[in-house]
């Protein structure tokens, strides 16, 4: 109970996302495609970031919408939707992380992007309005932010990306990662240390050299 | 002031933990403190957050314009054998069980009930074996009929009254 005197089943029913998840669980026409819709570019995009591959990102993506069907009528309000539907994905994501520790992927070259198109690292290359050092430096940078947040260790990522792309908390987090709060800032700061570690070269670069791209409003 | 021991473990956690907006108004002032009087702590502070936007780097993807209807399709097979619904419909299921037992427990009262009230309301025919036993009333009945009560037939059976005939 808050002190309102709300439960918190009460407040999750004001998360609109809640609201579109009950439609899902009484099998409205229309309700899960609009889930879907709403949800498919972050779950895609913390997915990518998690196992930087961008087919096998869409393939977790799309199993964690499957199994939020599957359980639907199982589905109970207790917190935001948003922090239930990251806890399926997180799981997803460490299983995959976990076993492909077993069977080693061989990583695809720039020129394989397959069905999706070109990648985003592919498209700097080719974008005419910056300047061939900088497009350089961009993706020699971006590559190492890769390599740095792979060094991580599952968790750590998890929780780095979380943090950083889902603007989650740290109590938040901890929900998700079936962590305490204090177990999630210690592992925060140890993520931090171990970037800064792997990107020192890079943390005192000219900021004029390399522009940081702007925020996604997503 | 500036001190030369190296940041703790703990320090530094509480730090990330001020740059990502994590800490009380009073935590955070004590960390603004330490980051204004000691440039070691800010020094850390910067490196810090600027490894933080360094991850701005990522390259981003959308997913692909066809996922939507992907998923769906991947769905749709799905929709008739839903997962059962767990305690809600185990308790769902316990509902109908007993609304169909109190159907039957109604169906099989009433059809008692419409059964005795037949009884009831039938006129009754003697049986064979009811005008056997009852033959001596109903070859006596129309001297019955002239009693009024009982008292008086058993007065009549009283021997002052008639007497036997004895023969002496």
């Amino acid at each position: 109970m808050t002190g309102t005197g709300e439960t918190s089943a009460q407040l999750a029913l004001r998360d609109p996302d809640v609201r579109i998840m009950l439609r899902v669980r009484d099998d409205e026409p229309g309700a899960f495609e609009e889930l879907v819709s709403r949800f498919q570019h972050r779950l895609v995009g913390v997915m990518n970031h998690l196992l930087g591959n961008a087919d096998e990102a869409e393939d977790l993506a799309q199993e964690v919408f499957l199994r939020v069907y599957r359980s639907r009528k199982r589905y109970r309000p207790r917190s935001k939707f948003s922090t239930w539907l990251f806890t399926i994905a997180n799981n997803l994501a460490l299983n995959a992380l976990r076993s492909r520790q077993r069977k080693p992927v061989v990583p695809l070259r720039a020129n394989e992007s397959g069905p999706l198109g070109p990648r985003p690292q592919e498209q700097m290359v080719h974008d005419p309005r910056t300047g061939p050092m900088q497009k350089v430096q961009k993706l020699e940078l971006s590559e190492q932010v890769r390599g740095a947040l792979d060094g991580l260790n599952e968790r750590q990522r998890v929780a780095v990306i979380l943090n950083k792309f889902e603007d989650m908390g740290y109590a938040e987090i901890a929900e998700v990662m079936g962590l305490t709060t204090k177990a999630v800032k210690s592992l925060l700061s140890r993520a931090r240390e171990n970037l800064r570690a792997a990107l020192t070269g890079y943390i005192h670069m000219d900021s004029g050299a390399v522009e940081v791209p702007p925020e996604d409003d997503e | 002031m500036s001190s030369r021991r190296p940041i703790t473990e703990q320090e530094r956690a509480d730090l990330v933990a001020y740059l990502d907006g994590e800490l009380s108004g009073e935590e955070a002032r004590a960390i603004e403190a330490k980051i204004s009087l000691d440039p070691r702590v800010r020094a850390e502070a910067e490196s810090l957050k600027k490894t933080w936007d360094l991850l701005d780097f990522l390259p981003k993807t959308e997913p692909s314009p066809s996922f939507t209807e992907r998923t769906l399709s991947r769905v749709d097979p799905l929709a008739a054998p839903a997962e059962p619904a767990g305690e809600e419909g185990q308790a769902e299921v316990g509902r109908w069980l007993v609304l169909a037992g109190a159907w039957g427990l109604g169906l099989v009262v009433s059809a008692v009930a419409g059964y005795a009230m037949m009884r009831a309301m039938l006129p009754r025919v003697a049986g064979e074996r009811e005008l056997v036993r009852d033959l001596r009333l109903i070859e006596n009945k129309r001297y019955y009929d002239q009693v009024d009560d009982f008292e008086f037939l058993e007065k009549l059976d009283h021997p002052d009254l008639f007497g036997d005939d004895t023969v002496p």
